[in-house]
């Protein structure tokens, strides 16, 4: 054991070591020595202890899922902040990529019962396997539904339930360019789906196929919040991308900060009318 | 007839001594203020090397057990052990009414003098530990205080850096620090296992030390101005020795001892302490309370 501890702490460092030997010891999960050596081998931690804690929540973790991360954490609870949905007036989330499905279910957790209604999409079938079992760990008294599909799909938004508009449109879709993918550390590299993560050459292919979906008639509702997780160096060209996409209207756009001070997410408000209509003043 | 009298006269008389040395006084005294409220007992290795940190650990299960004995809850919100055994620090929640009133008499450093278990010569060490208990008051959320502190004061840090963060890493980086910038208190959390499981636990201990911050000024202030010399602990004094081979705890603010050294780390011997230390503070209360009202 003292061994294995040894190596690990040479993998990641002696407090880092501690602290996550302190953390397999305190799951009281069978088998540490068979954890130390997966985590010597660079398996993340939350895949081997097979949860990770996602605000208030204790969400499942799975290969090859990606892994919620804190900056996520962050800006969802930021966003939980930012309205109070009523149950009187039921509000319409959209998630995008949903992965583990950890941002709808912070935010149907969060918010009062009743005052929303969730879908997360996502092209993996085992990423909605994963959010259907998260869905179901602890009672939420909004719902939230993971369906199958993908973003780029002309026909996903008519199979959707709740159907458009949306009020909230949530999303961090994969924005890793391909080069910077490779030079990924191995945790992240060989353990999580290279789909969640790598977009295209740029970083930035998805945020042209959500803006274009946004933009199409009827998706967005009166004065609805955008949130997107983006890349540390890419939120002002994904508000380029965001601003300049014809047909998408929308009001002022802030750049929210994570813990780490990197700029982490692109936060817009549709135009006070619905998209695609004009403004008429008499 | 005269000596029925006489003897009602006696036992009148008695009453009466009774009613105005402990009736009436206790009366004067208010009820205390912190009675709903839980305890953060922070344990601090002090002198002594790994010995103390040893001590502390046995230290840490007599709170434990004690706060169980009495039907409280009690949870170690950091405390991390090192190797060869021992803890540097420790944090205990302990959560039930009157856990802050009883525990308070804790603050200060505890001295123990024994052989430790890795000494060869067989000669007696001496190390401390020092205690200190902040009173916790039942809060859901970490939201402030308006009387204790304001938001916009407390400064949220994260403690290491993440390169390039969010997709690019997954390694778990949930320490956080927050410094209250008014008074300089600053608190470290990074037991949990995300970053806003530790900020509520951070929230909670600066909560509880500025509460114990503003409580001792008030304390302070009160004796000053009563220009009299009732004390009670200051952190810094040294509350009780511990002496395995005498197999005696001695409580140096009351100078109680109490033989069977055993009854205390592993019975309920401390009872007696807090009973006794309660007393002592109730009648420094009568007499703080009849001396106001002259």
């Amino acid at each position: 054991m003292e061994n294995r501890l040894a190596k690990l702490a040479l993998a990641i460092g002696r407090e880092c070591a501690q602290q996550e030997f302190r953390w397999m010891k305190h799951s009281q999960r069978p088998n540490l020595s068979e954890m130390l050596d997966r985590r010597i081998a660079g398996e993340p931690l939350q895949y081997i202890l097979g949860t990770t804690p996602f605000g208030p929540l204790d969400l499942l973790t799975r290969p090859p899922t990606l892994i919620p991360r804190p900056e996520t954490e962050d800006w969802t609870l930021r966003l939980a902040r930012s309205r109070t949905p009523s149950p009187t007036r039921p509000i319409r989330l959209l998630d995008l990529g949903t992965g583990s499905g950890c941002i709808p279910l912070l935010l149907c957790h969060l918010w009062p019962p009743e005052s929303v209604r969730a879908v997360g999409v996502d092209i993996s079938p085992d990423a909605i396997r994963l959010a259907t079992d998260n869905s179901t760990r602890s009672p939420i008294r909004n719902t939230f539904t993971p369906h199958l599909g993908d973003l780029h799909d002309p026909g996903l938004l008519h199979r959707l339930d709740p159907q458009p508009p949306f009020d909230v449109i949530t999303a961090n879709p994969p924005y890793i360019p391909l080069d910077q993918y490779h030079a990924l550390p191995s945790s992240v590299k060989d353990y999580e789906d290279p789909r969640a993560l790598i977009g295209d050459t740029d970083g930035l292919a998805f945020y042209r196929a959500i803006a274009v979906l946004l933009a199409r008639k009827g998706v967005l509702a009166p004065r609805a919040t955008i949130a997107l997780e983006v890349g540390h160096d890419q939120a002002h060209a994904v508000t380029c991308i965001l601003r300049h996409t014809p047909g998408l209207q929308l009001g002022p756009v802030e750049i929210w900060k994570d813990p780490w001070d990197k700029d982490r997410v692109v936060f817009a408000r549709g135009a006070s009318c619905a998209t695609g209509g004009r403004i008429n003043i008499t | 007839m005269r000596a029925l009298a006489e003897d009602e006269f006696t036992t009148l008389k008695d009453s009466l001594s009774t009613h105005l040395s402990t009736t009436f006084p206790a009366l004067l005294v208010p009820p205390s203020q912190t009675r709903a409220f839980s305890a953060l007992v922070e344990l601090k290795a002090g002198v002594g090397g790994s010995e103390a940190m040893l001590f502390l650990m046995d230290l840490l299960r007599v709170y434990v057990r004690h706060a169980h004995a009495r039907g409280w809850r009690a949870d170690v919100i950091q405390g991390a052990e090192v190797v060869g055994g021992g803890m540097r620090d420790a944090i205990v929640e302990v959560k039930g009414e009157g856990a802050y009133d009883t525990l308070r008499w804790e603050t200060g450093v505890h001295r123990v003098q024994r052989v430790p278990a890795t000494e060869a010569s067989g000669r007696v060490h001496t190390s401390t530990v020092a205690i200190i208990v902040l009173p916790l008051s039942e809060e859901a959320e970490p939201a402030a205080d308006d009387d204790l502190f304001k938001m916009e004061d407390v400064r949220i840090e994260v403690m290491r850096s993440r390169g390039a963060g969010g997709q690019h890493v997954n390694k778990t980086e949930s320490a956080v620090r927050l410094t209250h910038v008014p008074t300089g208190v600053t608190v470290s959390m990074q037991d949990e296992r995300s970053q806003h499981q530790n900020k509520r636990r951070a929230f909670q201990v600066l909560r509880a030390r500025l509460m114990d911050m503003k409580m001792t000024r008030e304390m302070a202030e009160r004796r000053a101005a009563r220009q009299n010399l009732v004390r009670t602990a200051d952190r810094s004094e040294k509350i009780r020795t511990y002496n395995y081979a005498q197999d005696r705890v001695t409580d140096h603010r009351i100078g109680l001892s109490l033989m069977n050294l055993q009854s205390f780390m592993e019975g309920d011997g401390m009872q007696k302490f807090l009973d006794a230390m309660r007393r002592h503070w109730e009648e420094e209360r009568m007499e703080e309370a009849v001396s106001e009202a002259d």
